[in-house]
């Protein structure tokens, strides 16, 4: 019996350009399985494919080749919608609505309604610091005040497995603190969580697993515990600076990517 | 010795403010403080109930959207000054200052009503895609018909709103020149035809706003509302026309393009103080609503296998 979350085989993503048609290849291959909760990071230089993974995951886009369940379900199936959370890179919101407006609006969108939706908007905004400002246009929200108020909307229908992309870029060390605090919460109440991060030492402190994405490729998945045994992100960073470089002459000399670096006996639950 | 900052400040009042713009912004007071969420238990609803739900959510978003829009009052109050002109036309006429100051404005509210309903509509599921809030909504448990007609019913109510606004004041103008409400009625009932032509361009602008850019979906949307009035006289020129493959043609354009022309010419009847059939009346709703539907049903397929990258 498995209590994979998200289950991941074969997935191939090509994407082709408008005008001339040329196919450029986003994701080759991706083997990935999460388990309940379970806290995996996805790691990767620009341009590695870590935002198309989230994307085919929750069903944005469709995959090339290769099968997609989260939560059992394929990507993007409602009743699996019900129990994600999404905070996309760079979120963009409608800048003509107040916090509390924003918020209430998604509510509905989860069928929630009357005292039940006020209270957890309300719980929200207080999780998130955003009480003070909820009747506040959002275009005069500060991006640290932006992010904070995704994240609150990705958990308006208490999920049982959230996607973060990137939730720290751009922030302070204030609004990153809080976002952290907000995920390992998350964690400690046994939500699945998904993210994308450059930042390493959230990464390390957040997650079990980590998997390393380079060209599209899975060159590396590892558990914390086994790649930081003296607790620091440094050893993280060397890690992954180490795949990357080993990737990058593989790829100098064959022309391809070898996601040889897989530890497979790292894949599974948390520790 | 506090030097404080380059305004003189010390750094005890700069603490003190950054405690207040803190509490402003919604910093945390303290840091590490222990945050807490409580579990939800929700069983929510499906089919019916939840689809009205979600459209009417996403149609008062829209209406919000749309009425936020200071561009939407320069609009309005465009309207409003053009439809005073009539009364200088009309004191310009022979005794016909009520008909040209009714007509004017009838006129002014299409055109108005029209252009609200063309630039809104015709970005109204293009600026979602290209801002990338689709993101969010698309990853919630909605059907995607159930975005795009909420999004049409959303620009459907504010249309509504303005052209029964800008209708309200021209019956307001007319009746202080005829010193009686006479002519409210006949207006009103111009109105509803002039919305349901409303209804006809929103639908046209929102299909081709999934996938073309505003300035592709208003060339179609404007050039189809141009055809729609001409409609009567293409069905005519194939009739003069010996060849039968041009008359089918004719028809077939005839059929496919909304009906603008017949709306026009019953909503002069009716201005003029003429009476239109009951039976006409429902076949004309018949017709907008199935008009509309198979708009959104299309754009709502072109919405389903769109992937947003």
């Amino acid at each position: 019996m498995t209590d994979a979350v998200i289950q991941v085989e074969g997935l191939v993503k090509d994407h082709v350009s408008h005008f001339l048609r040329k196919r450029f290849r986003a994701l080759d291959g991706l083997d990935l399985t999460v388990q309940k909760g379970e806290a995996f990071g996805l790691l990767g230089p620009n341009g590695a494919g870590k935002t198309t993974t989230q994307k085919l995951l929750l069903g944005l886009t469709r995959p090339t080749a290769g099968t997609i369940k989260v939560l059992g379900k394929p990507a993007g199936d409602k009743s699996a919608l019900e129990r994600i959370g999404f905070l996309p890179e760079n979120p963009y919101f409608y800048a003509y609505l107040t916090a509390q407006e924003f918020l209430d609006f998604f509510a509905q969108l989860f069928d929630l309604n009357g005292k039940q939706k006020s209270d957890r908007i309300k719980e929200l905004l207080e999780l998130v610091s955003l009480t003070e400002a909820k009747d506040r246009p959002i275009r005069k929200f500060s991006k640290g005040m932006m992010q904070r108020l995704g994240v609150a909307q990705a958990l308006i229908n208490d999920p049982d497995l959230v996607f973060f992309d990137e939730p720290n870029s751009g922030l302070d060390p204030i609004g990153r603190r809080d976002i952290r605090q907000i995920m390992l919460l998350l964690k400690q109440k046994g939500k699945t969580i998904f993210f994308n991060s450059h930042m390493l030492p959230d990464v390390k402190d957040i997650c079990d697993r980590v998997g390393i994405l380079h060209r599209g490729k899975m060159i590396g998945q590892n558990r914390i515990s086994d790649i930081c045994k003296s607790g620091t992100y440094q050893e993280l960073e060397d890690y992954f600076m180490n795949m990357i470089n080993s990737a990058e002459a593989d790829y100098r000399k064959t022309g391809s990517v070898t996601p040889y670096h897989i530890e497979r006996e790292a894949q599974g639950g948390p520790r | 010795m506090d030097l404080g900052d380059a305004t003189g400040r010390t750094s005890r009042v700069m603490v003190q403010e950054n405690e207040k713009l803190g509490n402003a912004v919604g910093i945390p007071k303290e840091p590490g403080h222990d945050k807490q969420l409580s579990d939800l238990v929700h069983k929510p609803q499906v089919g019916f109930t939840r689809s009205l739900g979600t459209l009417i959510a996403i149609a008062l978003n829209t209406f919000r959207e749309t009425v936020r829009d200071r561009v939407l009052y320069a609009i309005v109050v465009f309207a409003l000054v053009a439809t005073l002109a009539g009364l200088v036309f009309g004191s310009l006429s022979v005794d016909q200052d009520v008909r040209v100051l009714e007509d004017l404005g009838l006129f002014t509210i299409t055109i108005f009503g029209g252009i609200i309903s063309v630039f809104v509509g015709t970005n109204l599921v293009f600026k979602e895609i290209d801002r990338k809030t689709i993101f969010l909504i698309v990853t919630k448990p909605i059907n995607r018909w159930e975005f795009i007609a909420g999004k049409f019913l959303g620009l459907a109510l504010c249309v509504f709103v303005t052209t029964y606004s800008m209708g309200l004041f021209l019956i307001g103008i007319t009746s202080l020149q005829m010193g009686s409400l006479g002519h409210a009625m006949p207006i009103l009932l111009a109105l509803s035809f002039i919305y349901a032509e409303m209804l006809l361009v929103i639908g046209l602008a929102t299909f081709f706003s999934t996938f073309a850019t505003p300035l592709m979906s208003m060339v179609f949307t404007i050039s189809l509302w141009i055809c729609g009035h001409l409609s009567n006289s293409l069905l005519s020129l194939g009739k003069l026309s010996t060849q039968a493959s041009v008359q089918v043609i004719t028809q077939a354009i005839y059929y496919t393009i909304p009906d603008l022309a017949s709306l026009t010419l019953l909503r002069s009847q009716l201005v003029d103080g003429g009476a239109v059939p009951p039976n006409l009346l429902g076949a004309i709703v018949v017709y907008i609503v199935a008009y509309c539907i198979l708009l959104i049903a299309g754009a709502s397929l072109i919405a389903e296998r769109k992937e947003f990258n």
